[in-house]
């Protein structure tokens, strides 16, 4: 599933990451690569999301998410 | 050791300009990369008698080239010009932060790492065993807090053992990682070693394998074209960053194993960000926290203020005692009208630059700054802008040199500039004093619908201006979405800040006073009688084109006192008053633009001299005029770039006139 469809508080481990190279090194950049979990902090409409991994907070545009596959593991 | 020269390097939020202010205090200078809009710091310190030079490399989280900012961090770094690059990291993330150490790892400089904000991490619960991690990375590493006063004794000793033992990072296990991915082997086989100076073979096939575009054209121009193909082939069918970022990674979390304990991780957001970060309270809260930071601003401006309207009151003693020691009247008026009123102008200026600089650093250190990009990165992203890009506009409102000095927290340069051009068309405070004056006195109870037509205009306005500026400004991929960490707050360290604003003040001061006393000598020159009897030429040029400016509504005088509002809006009404009253113009322009009030019965003047359309024409063309020759000098001061700023004031003074004939015609059509 995509990153975006996840609710508040849920865990999942990044599967998967598609897009250019621009967003392939910016997001690697920033501590997510295949297999980190993550958790979602707050999944709110017209603002980025906002997830926790690697001990960081992040904000993520909801168009940069579409790239970013998930499995959901139970929190 | 001798004199030498470091390069800071480090990801958004590692403290980095924190070190570099409290290591130069003020011996530092701030300008741009040659022949790139990105800034520049460069400064100084002496340790154990000796002058080093320390450079404040762009930050971004990793030295791919995917910006301007990064291509200037790896040139700079290859380079050869620093002995040592200083890689910052942050304690309290380590995993993250060390990316940008193993991204740099096969870069040919030596470096040192410190573990910036121990105490933040302390707070956390984790205990970090820095030798364990100098003993697997093999350069020198200090766990270090950059806010913390006067303990930066183990900074220096770490950096001179860095440059003595010309430490490099220890590349044998990254490279094991890097072994793995398909095609790596390949591509050492084709680089040779040495090819592009500054850079190992190892971190050119990884640059290769992410698709560095840089590194791709530099490996072009120097392998044969078969080599180069094979070199494409490789990469093409790689996974790219996504498998070396993986390595990455892997190489960290081997190096902090058994090196970092922490307590069990809790991720409860504070009461601070519950608000901020909310669905429902975040806007109002991020408003009021810039309209309070606006207030504070003022709190250190204040007494330069005092001073600069101080210098002000001294034109009419100084012009007495010129006249009488008999200085011709030409010389008396230069003095008091151009150089007086000027630097009356820029010390008032200065004042509110410094509080703001020194407001806005605050929130930017503490890490409010990103809470306030993350909500309103929705609503400045259709501008093509960032979330921080909100702050200067609602300080616009106040004053327009304050936005533009608080632009200077956008670290990308054309948004930063796009940015100035839009809080532009945000009336502030000196045009809000005069419009609801001047449509109360027109339109009496309408003057709410007149200042509502002016809020609509404004939104419409930085919408056309977004599209027209935005598309040369912002390139198409810098239109990208966020992706930033949201640093956990921390303290600032106030004293470095307060001096590196302070040095920043200095610096608009050499600049801004050449372009604040040229406008203000040319709008003299303009208005002043040189012979005696005949008339100033402002005052032939505006009844030369008084047909012309007709169409947009504005008779002569109107228009004078729009080319005058360009100046200062605060003089707009006092020269208004004088020309009607058959004022002598230069008089009455010199007047205005020290705060002399209007005439006692100004109502009944623009009464029986101007109409209700006309009067909607010039309250359109002055609020959206060029802000004043501060806020102009301030844009120049922040964008160094004359060419925009030219564009820039060139576009809001035909823009306003273009709104003032709309507003003329619809005027007409209503009255």
């Amino acid at each position: 599933m995509s990153l975006s469809e996840l609710g508040k508080d849920s865990r999942a481990v990044v599967e998967k990451l598609t897009g250019d190279e621009r967003f392939m090194s910016r997001i690697t950049s920033i501590g997510l690569t295949p297999g980190c979990s993550i958790r979602v902090i707050r999944n709110d409409k017209n603002r980025p999301m906002l997830i926790y991994s690697r001990d960081t907070l992040i904000a993520l545009n909801r168009k940069e998410c579409m790239g970013i596959e998930v499995t959901e593991v139970a929190g | 050791m001798s004199s030498a020269t470091i390069a800071l390097l480090g990801q958004p939020n590692s403290g980095k300009s924190t070190l570099f202010n409290a290591l130069t205090g003020l011996r530092q200078h701030v300008g741009n990369w040659p022949g790139k809009t990105v800034e520049k710091k460069e400064g100084s310190f002496i340790y154990k008698g000796m002058e080093c030079a320390i450079a404040d490399l762009p930050g971004s989280y990793s030295l791919t080239a995917n910006s301007d900012e990064e291509l200037i961090t790896r040139d700079y770094i290859a380079s050869g010009k620093a002995d040592v690059v200083c890689i910052l990291a942050d304690s309290s993330q380590l995993e993250r932060s060390l990316f940008m150490t193993a991204d740099y790892a096969g870069i040919d400089v030596p470096s040192f790492l410190v573990l910036n904000m121990a105490d933040v991490a302390a707070d956390q619960g984790k205990t970090i065993d820095v030798k364990s991690i100098e003993k697997k990375i093999g350069i020198p590493v200090l766990l270090f807090s950059a806010t913390e006063g006067k303990k930066y004794e183990p900074y220096y000793e770490t950096m001179e053992r860095a440059v003595k033992e010309k430490s490099r990072i220890n590349v044998k296990a990254l490279e094991a990682e890097y072994e793995k991915i398909e095609g790596y082997s390949e591509l050492k086989e084709i680089i040779p070693e040495g090819i592009i100076s500054g850079f190992t073979t190892m971190w050119l096939s990884v640059k290769a394998l992410e698709g560095d575009k840089q590194v791709l054209s530099m490996l072009k121009a120097r392998l044969s074209l078969e080599d180069y193909k094979k070199v494409q082939n490789i990469c093409n069918n790689s996974q790219g960053a996504i498998a070396t970022g993986s390595s990455k990674f892997r190489w960290i979390d081997e190096i902090l194993d058994g090196s970092v304990t922490s307590q069990k991780e809790s991720i409860a957001l504070g009461k601070l960000d519950q608000i901020y970060l909310s669905r429902i309270w975040g806007k109002p809260a991020v408003i009021l926290t810039v309209l309070l930071g606006l207030i504070a601003s003022f709190i250190p401006a204040l007494p330069f203020m005092g001073i600069g309207q101080g210098i002000a009151a001294l034109k009419t003693p100084v012009a007495a005692a010129l006249s009488s020691a008999g200085s011709p009247d030409i010389l008396v008026q230069l003095i008091c009208t151009v150089l007086i009123q000027s630097f009356s102008y820029i010390v008032q200026m200065l004042g509110f630059v410094f509080g703001v600089t020194l407001v806005f650093g605050l929130l930017e250190e503490v890490g409010v700054m990103a809470r306030i990009s993350y909500v309103f990165d929705n609503t400045m992203g259709k501008l093509g802008l960032q979330g921080k890009s909100v702050m200067p506009f609602l300080v616009s409102f106040g004053c327009t040199m304050g936005g533009a000095a608080g632009a200077r927290v956008i670290d990308n340069w054309g948004q930063k500039v796009l940015t100035i051009a839009l809080a532009w068309a945000v009336p502030c405070g000196a045009a809000w004093a005069v419009i609801p004056m001047l449509s109360a006195v027109f339109f009496g109870p309408g003057a709410v619908l007149v200042i509502v037509a002016i809020l609509l205009t404004m939104i419409l306005h930085m919408w056309v201006t977004a599209k027209i500026f935005g598309r040369k400004l912002v390139q198409k991929n810098d239109r990208y979405g966020m992706i930033m960490e949201l640093p956990p707050y921390h303290k600032p360290k106030l004293g470095a800040l307060l001096r590196y604003v302070l040095g920043r003040t200095g610096d608009t001061f050499k600049r801004v006073t050449s372009v604040v006393i040229l406008v203000c000598g040319v709008f003299w020159l303009l208005s002043y009688t040189f012979v005696p009897g005949s008339q100033p030429i402002l005052y032939r040029i505006g009844t030369a084109i008084e047909p012309v400016t007709k169409i947009f509504g504005l008779g002569w005088q109107l228009f004078i006192a729009f080319i005058a509002s360009a100046v200062g809006k605060e003089g707009a009404i006092g020269v208004i008053s004088a020309l009607y009253t058959g004022g002598n113009l230069s008089a009455a322009f010199n007047a205005a633009m020290s705060g002399a009030g209007a005439a006692s019965n100004l109502n009944e003047i623009l009464l029986t001299n101007v109409s209700k359309a006309e009067a909607l024409a010039f309250i359109f063309a002055m609020t959206f005029n060029m802000p004043c020759v501060v806020a102009l000098a301030a844009t120049f001061q922040e964008t160094y770039s004359v060419k925009w700023t030219t564009r820039i004031a060139l576009y809001y003074t035909f823009t306003a006139l273009l709104l003032a004939a709309v507003a003329y015609r619809i005027g007409l059509l209503i009255f």
